[in-house]
């Protein structure tokens, strides 16, 4: 990387943008293929109702919540890393931030819409937003969907903030090298941006006070949407430990996820020079450090139900290790830890590939984690007369695949529109080592020039 | 927006930017007369340094406090505008008032922040002229604003000296 | 003082002939769901009565135990329904207002009883069968919660009644379509703040039982059996 000149830089991270490949316009399309299906989909259940999906009692959430909590979960990820490592002036970090800011924005906007989609009455959802209604009545703040709609929409502006602040001097770049009709979107969206010490002292004052802000926000935002379980009594989500836990499992979801776009970006736009095997080394260290904290929770919780050993949640307990959901259990220990340990903890099994590995597994893991806590406690609650199971329909299923598709069409579509590294912040990073030897440099000239 | 008369220079790397700038602070010229603009912060050039100390995290605080008063207000009034019994807890809970009042202390500090960056910054700016594409090419260019005719050839070679690449320079008078 | 609605039921008269559950949906107009839908438990049976076998033939033992709302003082389902379409009434009933409703169905999974039920799909009555629709409450559409309120059509008619004729409610003259349809008279519905009436009676009694009073909801139904082998606590 040393050898590139800045224009050359430039002209890498510029280059994703131009030009529509078949292979592109084809995958686009399968994925936009899907999405109009969800789509479809949910009008059907809006028209039939909620019956055409596998829901019933006692099992009344389903597929839908799982999903919002994987989605809001995995919007984690530029929180970490923008934010977290910012803070750390950890270096390595410049190239990563854009991907997993985008990452934030696109899976937290997807898991927002899963609070409509799972209502009985989706059209009056917005009774969700404290408005001076004609009924007099205003919503009910001591409900922990309430806490969720604050959250979410507090997380989702100062992520889509954090976002788009730092790309104002690659939009003023992309204004100045284009012409016609780009020129004129790009100079509006640049905001006029041209580069003095102000605007960029400002800009960096902003970005770091909104890096200590949007972390607290983050873990709030998680432990509120654990929350949506941890407050009713339901065996195995009555529990003080779901805070944390999610915290943690969301952002072990969101590191798994950020590799994965990283390892298919720098594949699918050659960015082999910019995200580089040390990337991947590091986010694959952390992954490994949240996949050891994913199993100290798992454990803690498990052994305190089972030490406790209350009938009921004994019942949950024996369901997910013996009993019908163990197959699913195991195969999510499997996927979390069984695999993702040994590849993150040799190095030599720590490349691009390994972690990448490692990262889809784990996706799939924590997916089937959010499931398992759903599920298989509303299926055994306290009285066993009342006991049900649930299966998914293909109303569900194809929702579900519709949101992972549309994350990926979202995030191809925005690399397109926006370089999907950050320009002017890797630049940066170049100019800032040779600053330790400059400030010894001019002592010894002191009264030279 | 007529373009302001200018004249400066583009420098290919940081270190003769500098030596631009020294010249022109050795020059007299005044420092808000003097114009940098780049493709990149710089951190740690003096020509960088242009700035004063911006109160961004102070503001951001009040706008967390003004963001908390008003969600604990939210909080507060709506549920006492229509009580309505639940589960037991008393009409104004203490823990989910907490939250959110919370969750708007830190919207609050979010928007208070963007607002001040653009309002300090005046962007958006779409109409001002004062800028040079070439800038986007990694050129650092330092300039003065509306100089004097008499010292405009003395400050094109004081930023040739120095290193520029190119010296441009607008609302030449004839 | 106003009255504090409750029901006591006797678990040792019970013999499970479900007329509670027929009653029901007559009064309340609940739909039936048809066979593939019942299968997939989404049948709306406001009360249910559970069946619980213990021991081996020739010496099984039977319990029934209607369940249905219990009306908790503490109710898990009042605070997590963000649109306060479940929330306490003055008369110590839990309301459900279908209009506020919007179908999250948060109250469902935080009832541990499992007694509130969601309309799947619009409710279906074929001609002739909506001419038996009760005119005094409402048709749920679909994406609406709904739950037994103690018929508290009847308890309004009952106090509407009572007003009109400026006299106090005697005890015993509301009754729940449930309790009125009860062969052995299991079921008692009454006012706990009087201390004469029939439930007040029978909720001291030492047989009362509180069904998963463990767990802290405080449900104002109380069940009286003579042995307590479902593992519900004594109040």
């Amino acid at each position: 990387m040393a050898a590139k000149t800045p224009e050359q830089i430039t002209d890498d991270l510029l280059r994703p943008m131009s030009g529509l490949s078949a292979p592109y316009v084809l995958s686009a399309a399968f994925l936009a293929g899907v999405v109009v299906a969800a789509g479809c989909a949910f009008f059907y259940q809006v028209y039939a109702g909620l019956g055409v999906s596998g829901l019933r009692t006692p099992v009344f959430w389903g597929f839908y919540i799982t999903d919002f909590v994987f989605w809001i979960g995995l919007s984690h990820a530029g929180t970490l890393i923008s934010a977290i490592l910012r803070l750390a002036n950890a270096t390595w970090r410049r190239p990563v931030t854009r991907c997993a800011e985008v990452i934030t924005v696109f899976a937290l906007s997807i898991g927002a819409t899963f609070p409509i989609i799972h209502l009985g009455r989706p059209w009056l959802a917005f009774w969700l937003f404290p408005y001076p209604s004609e009924r007099g009545i205003w919503p009910n703040i001591r409900s922990p969907l309430l806490w969720d709609f604050f959250a979410i929409n507090t997380y989702l502006i100062s992520s889509v903030t954090f976002l788009l602040l730092p790309m104002l001097p690659d939009f003023a770049l992309i204004r100045d090298r284009a012409t016609g009709w780009k020129k004129k979107i790009y100079g509006a969206l640049a905001l006029g941006w041209t580069g003095t010490p102000k605007q960029w002292h400002r800009l960096e004052t902003a970005m770091h006070v909104m890096a200590i802000a949007v972390i607290p926000v983050a873990v709030s935002v998680h432990s509120i949407v654990s929350w949506d379980f941890a407050m009713a009594p339901v065996p195995m989500w009555h529990s003080t430990i779901f805070a944390p836990y999610f915290v943690a499992g969301a952002i072990f979801s969101g590191i798994a996820a950020l590799i994965l776009a990283m390892a298919l970006l720098r594949k699918f736009l050659h960015l082999e020079d910019y995200l580089l095997p040390v990337h991947f080394e590091n986010l694959g260290k952390l992954l490994l450090v949240m996949s050891l904290l994913w199993f100290y929770f798992v454990f803690a919780e498990r052994l305190t139900s089972w030490y406790g050993n209350e009938s009921s949640e004994m019942a949950v307990f024996w369901t997910t290790q013996h009993g019908s959901y163990s197959t699913l259990f195991w195969l999510m220990v499997f996927c979390n830890f069984l695999i993702p340990f040994p590849i993150l903890a040799i190095k030599k099994f720590r490349t691009i590939t390994g972690t990448a590995i490692a990262s889809f597994t784990v996706v799939v893991g924590m997916w089937l984690e959010r499931f398992l806590i759903i599920v298989p406690s509303l299926s055994h609650k306290y009285l066993t007369y009342s006991w049900g199971t649930y299966r998914p329909t293909w109303v569900e299923i194809t929702i579900t695949a519709g949101t992972f598709c549309a994350m990926a069409l979202l995030y191809m579509i925005f690399s397109k529109i926006v370089p999907i590294i950050s320009i002017w912040e890797l630049k940066a990073g170049l100019h800032l080592k040779p600053q330790a030897v400059r400030l010894v440099v001019r002592e010894n000239e002191a009264g030279a020039d | 927006m007529p373009i302001p008369p200018v004249i400066y220079g583009l420098f290919p790397d940081p270190e003769s930017a500098e030596r631009g700038m020294n010249a022109l602070n050795r020059a007299g010229v005044s420092p808000n007369r003097i114009v940098v603009m780049s493709s990149e912060p710089f951190d740690g050039y003096s020509f960088s340094k242009m700035d004063h100390a911006t109160p961004m995290p102070w503001l951001a605080a009040c706008g967390g406090a003004v963001g908390g008063t008003l969600g604990f207000l939210l909080a507060r009034l709506t549920q006492e505008a229509y009580p309505i019994v639940t589960g037991g807890m008393p009409i104004l809970a203490a823990w989910p008032t907490g939250i959110v009042t919370y969750e708007l202390t830190m919207l609050g500090a979010v928007l208070t922040t963007i607002v001040t960056l653009l309002v300090t910054t005046k962007l958006p700016n779409w109409k001002s002229k004062l800028y040079d594409p070439e800038v986007s090419d990694g050129r650092i260019l330092i300039g003065v604003l509306e100089p004097s005719d008499a010292s405009r050839a003395e400050i094109e070679n004081r930023l040739r000296g120095a290193g520029a690449v190119k010296v441009k320079a607008t609302g030449v008078r004839p | 003082m106003a009255h504090q609605w409750s029901m006591v039921i006797d678990l040792d008269r019970c013999n499970g002939c479900e007329a509670c559950v027929a009653a029901c949906h007559a009064e309340n107009n609940i739909s039936t769901v048809g066979e593939e839908q019942a299968a997939l438990s989404r049948a709306k049976h406001w009360i249910r009565v559970e069946r619980y076998y213990e021991g081996e033939f020739p010496d099984v033992r039977v319990k029934f135990m209607p369940v249905f709302c219990q009306q908790c003082d503490a109710a898990p389902c009042e605070p997590v329904c963000p649109t306060f379409a479940s929330y306490h009434t003055s008369e110590g009933l839990n309301g459900q207002v279908y209009n506020r409703c919007i179908g999250t169905r948060y109250c469902a999974n935080a009832c541990p009883y499992v007694v509130r039920y969601f309309n799947f799909f619009n409710p279906v009555w074929e001609k002739p069968l909506h001419l038996q629709l009760n005119p005094d409450v409402s048709v749920r559409e679909v994406g609406v919660m709904e739950k037994c309120t103690f018929c508290v059509q009847r308890i309004k008619a009952g106090e509407i009644q009572a007003a009109a004729e400026k006299r106090e409610l005697k005890d015993g003259e509301i009754q729940p379509a449930c309790v009125q349809s009860c062969p052995t008279k299991a079921m008692v519905f009454g006012d706990l703040s009087d201390p004469e009436s029939e439930a007040s009676r029978l909720a001291a009694l030492s047989r009362g039982t509180k069904l998963l009073g463990e767990v802290g909801t405080r449900p104002r139904v109380t069940y009286l059996q003579r042995d307590s082998w479902h593992g519900s606590e004594n109040t």
